[in-house]
């Protein structure tokens, strides 16, 4: 095939590295943009007597926008994931700034490690383990009423509290990591020519390490967002349904009625919400720099 | 070293709140693993195995630990093979629509696995195909690909474009370049990428949860015992998940940094 | 066109299909399977079959494997089964009431009587109406239990429980617990308000609303079985309402403090069924498991499994003493007589009864 004097290796060589984006790419439309696209189809159907119709109608998404106490999953999702990320960056932040700044070089990696290896604690009972924790008769309780700090317990588990907290803890770790990778990142030189300049300390952490930090505190707080208002099992065990997330919802759906067409309107609404927040905040993110 | 932390004494008082507070479920929910008793809450009756027999003698249990380990292999490997490749194009060629590629891989990073999980759960039912390991395993990779392709292709920086020119010039092919050339060097990379991707799907439960059918993985067994029955058991079988993480997370740390450290 | 439309195929297929699924096939072939076993039976129950005591001795006999998938309610059933493919199930257990409705959807294969050891089981259970449809039997009661009320004898007053009021009782404010499953909590609220719950119909839900919205303040938390086990065990509620045997029995042996029972205005019944799936392979050998679950040895291992306790359909079942106790052996006559089943309404109703409980959890 290859006309006389050509090498045939320069063939093969221009062919493997034209197509190494090739499978990674089919791969994402396949198996992640066509199910998508499908989920976006089904919304439009409806389940009627136990049977998928394509009906193609918005009357699940007005059943969804209409019903306040479905309405309100969407709300109760949105407030937590940002009680859970305002909450979350006000903890990680310091602990951040002490890694980088105040524990000796040589230890970082050391505490660092040690800071975020919880993370990988099983996700499935993280929440459970939290449960035992804070209910009545759990170690905190027992514990606060052995020193005599309390003589009846307290009502911790079951409720948005709970679910904050076990979002809180989880993230805490998360965002630590993102913010201290920044931070490691500010160069030395910049605080010491500010001091240099007769910038107190304070006036160097508002007016250069904060503001320098703000891309590690951006791309964790989106992943914060993009997984916690996603998440089942932590509202489910800990929140002990008092109130609806908008993915307890979306399983209600599906495991108890196989209703396909309303848990897609559901998934989409949630979709959306990450579309926005990562327009308002896209500027800062820089997902490759992670 | 002393003089030091003493004038730091309010970061070390916040430390070890932080570390206090970041271990806590994970001291407890390993501590009542060891109950000597039905019920993993207070008091503690003292250290027994009897949960980890119990747990070991659980053949689905056993079954889908298996699972578990070879469905988080074999994605995470395909995942990183299907990252490095796209990194390796992406850094070589200046290829058509470059923002839209890159937008398309890094995409699933921004949708959360139920949604993933959905997506593909009702895939299957519209083209009839029956729920398995390897829905799950396509599952993982859906959810792992970004993220090897972000890490890998951070660490191809400008010297590995003069490498390969260099390769090139001496006459090595595309494919001899990319395997005795570029990927020795980003070996530490293609690990961790390759660790991370391990241990998140060994750890994922809801689209393994909506996308398995009989053969299930770990976190699935996992979430039906908490359903099952309040039992020690289940913080034995945490306990083992994380301690299964946490050596690879381990051998990670210590492979990627000693690569490093033997550079600079 | 159809090359092109081939070409493209071949090629996604080659790109993104091969590779995962060549390494998926190789690993599943290396995969330890446990045992060289002959045969497998695939079986779709309630978590109370997961039990090693009750599934061991019939693998053994067998020389084959049972794999168990557990689902909770008869929607999770179906919504499992419409998402699998036909020969996919073998052995089906599911609530008696429900199973007319599986029968109609063409799921059941019909039982033969004269195999099935029906003279040893309670009378009350084996009623036509819910086991037969057309005069033919698709389904054999195994196992039944109450929806009534579990509590800590010591943190409320026994003689409160009796009544169904219990559940708009401001002394437990804060302090109830609610098993999650929308209709038969549903279906008590109709049994307080003197409707039966076979007769509830479109017009009675917005009054049977009313009152489930109503117990909201009372309540700390609902949850599936482990989660209110969880919170009455920790001490975070002192009641499960829409709960009973199935949430304590199990725990009564190292919690005696424990207790349920039923309603004075009637007693809400559920009753698990075992049936055999029409498409089933393996017809003889399902055949055989639901013999081996009815005899008195599998009844024992089953009212007494580990996920949860309930009562054994079969009068021989061998239970110890305290175990009789625990289960309120001896007072299942009263309580059958004054129990109706619980079933799954019609599906206009069912999924609006699905809606009022979202509504339900949702209300601050």
């Amino acid at each position: 095939m290859s006309a006389p004097g050509k090498p045939v290796a320069a063939n093969i060589q221009f062919e493997l590295s034209r197509w190494a984006v090739h499978p990674a790419i089919i791969f994402t439309l396949v198996f992640f943009i066509i199910p998508l696209v499908a989920m976006v189809i089904i919304s439009f159907w409806q389940r009627i007597y136990g049977k998928l119709q394509a009906s193609w109608t918005v009357a699940n998404y007005e059943k969804f926008f209409g019903r306040d106490y479905l309405l309100e999953a969407l709300y109760n999702s949105i407030e937590v994931t940002l009680l859970t990320l305002a909450i979350s960056i006000l903890l990680a932040y310091p602990l951040a700034y002490i890694l980088a700044y105040k524990v000796p070089s040589r230890w970082q990696r050391f505490v660092l490690i040690l800071t975020v290896l919880p993370f990988w604690t099983a996700y499935v009972v993280r929440s459970y383990s939290w449960l035992l924790i804070i209910s009545e008769n759990g170690i905190l309780n027992v514990a606060l009423i052995a020193i005599g700090l309390i003589d009846q317990p307290l009502e911790m588990a079951y409720g948005r509290g709970a679910t904050v907290l076990g979002f809180v803890h989880f993230f805490t770790m998360l965002l630590t990591l993102t913010i201290y990778a920044n931070l490691v990142q500010i160069k030395a030189s910049y605080h010491k020519a500010a001091a240099d300049l007769g910038a107190n300390p304070l006036q160097i952490f508002f007016r250069i390490t904060f503001p320098l930090s703000i891309p590690g505190v951006a791309v964790g707080a989106f992943i914060t967002f993009v997984i916690a208002i996603g998440d089942y099992i932590t509202p489910q065990i800990l929140g002990g349904s008092t109130e609806v997330l908008v993915p307890q919802a979306i399983m209600l759906q599906i495991a108890r009625a196989a209703n396909f067409p309303m848990a897609s309107v559901m998934s989409i609404t949630l979709m959306i919400v990450v579309v926005i927040v990562y327009f308002i905040i896209g500027k800062y993110l820089k997902m490759d720099r992670i | 070293m002393i003089g030091h932390w003493k004038k730091n004494f309010l970061a070390v008082v916040y430390l070890v709140a932080a570390l206090f507070f970041i271990y806590i479920p994970v001291v407890v929910l390993v501590v009542f693993s060891f109950q000597d008793g039905q019920l993993p809450v207070p008091p503690f009756n003292g250290p027994s195995l009897q949960w980890y027999e119990k747990m070991f003698s659980n053949d689905r249990l056993v079954e889908s630990l298996i699972n578990s380990v070879v469905v988080a292999i074999i994605s995470s490997l395909l995942a990183t093979v299907m990252g490095f490749l796209a990194a390796y194009g992406m850094a070589r060629h200046d290829i058509r629509f470059r923002a839209g590629v890159r937008f398309i891989l890094m995409a699933p990073l921004t949708v959360s696995y139920l949604i993933i999980g959905i997506g593909l759960l009702i895939t299957l039912n519209i083209f009839g195909i029956p729920k398995s390991l390897l829905t799950v395993g396509l599952g993982h990779i859906v959810i792992n690909l970004p993220l090897c392709f972000a890490i890998i292709y951070s660490q191809f920086g400008g010297h590995l474009r003069n490498i390969d020119w260099a390769a090139r010039d001496l006459g090595a092919s595309d494919f001899q370049t990319l395997t005795r050339v570029i990927a020795p060097v980003m070996k530490p990379s293609l690990f961790a990428a390759f660790c991370l991707s391990a241990t998140l799907s060994w750890d994922e439960f809801i689209i393994a949860f909506l996308l398995s059918r009989f053969e299930v993985t770990l976190p699935v067994i996992i979430f039906e015992m908490l359903r099952a029955g309040l039992t020690p058991e289940v913080n034995a079988a945490g306990t083992m998940v994380f301690a299964i993480s946490m050596v690879t997370v381990a051998i990670a740390a210590i492979v990627v940094s000693v690569n490093f450290g033997a550079r600079k | 066109m159809g090359s092109l439309r081939n070409t493209i195929r071949r090629k996604v297929t080659r790109r993104s299909f091969v590779a995962g699924a060549a390494g998926f096939a190789a690993a599943s072939a290396v995969l330890p399977k446990t045992g060289h076993t002959a045969d497998e039976l695939n079986v779709l129950v309630w978590c109370d079959h997961a039990d090693k005591k009750l599934l061991a001795p019939f693998e053994a006999k067998h020389n084959i494997k049972i794999n168990v998938k557990t689902y909770e309610g008869t929607g999770a059933a179906v919504s499992i089964i419409e998402q699998s493919s036909p020969g996919d199930w073998d052995v089906l257990v599911i609530d008696t009431p429900d199973v007319p409705m599986v029968v109609g959807k063409g799921l059941l294969a019909p039982m033969d009587e004269s195999t099935l050891p029906l003279s040893d089981l309670l009378k009350p259970l084996t009623s036509a109406a819910f086991n037969h449809v057309n005069g033919v039997r698709y389904a054999v009661p195994e196992k039944f239990g109450y929806y009534g009320v579990a509590y800590n004898k010591e943190k409320v007053n026994p003689a409160d429980m009796r009544s169904a009021q219990v559940m708009w009782n401001n002394k437990y404010k804060g302090r109830v617990a609610v098993y999650d499953y929308y209709f038969p909590t549903m279906q008590l609220i109709a049994i307080s308000m003197g409707i039966k719950p076979d007769a509830i119909s479109m017009n009675d839900l917005p009054k049977i609303r009313e009152k489930l919205l109503a117990m909201k303040p009372n309540i700390k938390m609902v949850g599936d079985i482990v989660s209110v086990q969880n919170a009455l065990v920790n001490g975070d509620v002192d009641m499960i309402i829409n709960g009973a045997e199935f949430v304590v029995s199990g725990l009564m042996p190292t919690m005696p403090q424990l207790d349920w029972t039923i309603f004075d205005e009637g007693g809400l019944m559920w009753i698990q069924g075992l049936s055999v799936f029409k498409d089933s392979k393996k017809k003889k050998l399902a055949f055989d498991f639901v013999n081996h679950v009815l005899s008195p040895e599998g009844q024992g291992a089953l009212a007494t499994s580990e996920c949860y306790w309930a009562m054994p359909a079969n009068k021989k079942a061998v239970l110890s003493a305290a175990e009789k106790k625990i289960l309120r052996w001896d007072e299942q006559a009263a309580f059958l007589g004054r129990s109706v089943p619980s079933t799954i309404g019609r599906a206009d109703i069912d999924s609006e009864m699905l809606d009022i409980w979202t509504e339900f959890l949702q209300k601050k």
